[in-house]
């Protein structure tokens, strides 16, 4: 399956699919891999589990294509997040919550050390105190910070109105800048 | 002094580090995808199109076959008091019957 067609969007890519074009599946595999891959690592802040759960995503798109319906799913990115964090969820449920990964790379090694052993005091604080979140503030954060989606997608993507969205993610900001004081 | 802790934790959220994926995630991706085949679960409306699609009959039969559909219908929803009433008939039979009887 060589990757081809990067000419063309997400929803022709889809139709091809769903007449089983692997070229296609290629193509949209290379397109999305990292972006839902570092929200699933946001999740499970494993990078073995979060290829896992990549990989399955991907996998039961490819297995059974008419679970993405153009007529329902009007973004196939929107609804490919919300498969992405129901398996997240999906997992932690089996495996309970996950522990901070100690070698995540948190800083960037062009850096001068004093302001790295600042940054990794501030980074490692901020994960410790986004992971003791609640579920759904966590991912309306997420989706927001991290994924750089409008509140308007992320709120589309949790299922949620867009004034409960802003909300969630209003009590997450006030949360951290409280436990975060001493960094801010 | 809030503006400015608010932008901070602003920036601080938005350069979060994550440890990047391997390199080769999506060729594994594709890869394992190769060797799974496909289940077509199509819409019901799809199905139906799809199953009418096998179908290659003559023109003539698609009219014969909606005229004999038609009738039946129009046989069906036809008024069931069209012919003699069963209860009139019923009165004059009796009648007639016990009028003979009395001539004997």
């Amino acid at each position: 399956m060589a990757t081809a067609w990067p000419e063309k969007d997400d929803h022709e890519l889809l139709v091809l699919i769903q007449d089983g074009n692997g070229q296609a599946f290629a193509t949209l595999v290379e397109r999305h891999t990292e972006r839902f891959y570092r929200l699933a690592y946001r999740y499970l802040q494993s990078k073995a589990a979060a290829e896992d759960v990549v990989q399955d995503a991907f996998l039961k798109l490819w297995e059974n294509p008419a679970l993405w319906q153009p007529e329902r799913n009007s973004k196939f990115t929107t609804w490919f997040y919300r498969v992405v964090v129901n398996l997240c969820l999906d997992l932690r449920k089996r495996k309970g919550p996950v522990a901070l990964d100690e070698e995540m790379p948190l800083i960037d090694d062009r850096e001068p050390v004093d302001e790295t052993m600042v940054k990794i005091q501030e980074q490692k604080a901020l994960e410790r105190e986004i992971a003791a979140l609640p579920e759904r503030q966590r991912m309306a954060l997420n989706l927001c910070f991290d994924e750089g989606l409008s509140n308007q997608e992320a709120a589309a993507v949790m299922g949620v109105k867009l004034k409960a969205l802003q909300s969630l993610v209003m009590r997450a900001k006030t949360t951290l800048k409280e436990r975060m004081k001493a960094y801010l | 002094m809030s503006d400015n802790r608010d932008e901070k934790l602003d920036r601080m959220l938005r350069s979060r580090r994550h440890e990047p994926a391997s390199a080769d995630l999506a060729q594994r991706i594709i890869f394992k995808a190769r060797q799974l085949p496909q289940t077509k679960t199509m819409p019901l409306w799809q199905s139906v199109r799809e199953m009418f699609g096998e179908f290659h009959l003559p023109k003539p039969a698609y009219v014969l076959a909606s005229a004999l559909v038609f009738g039946i219908v129009i046989g069906f929803s036809a008024p069931q008091d069209t012919g003699p009433a069963a209860d009139d008939s019923g009165v004059s039979v009796q009648s007639f019957l016990s009028a003979d009887e009395a001539l004997l």
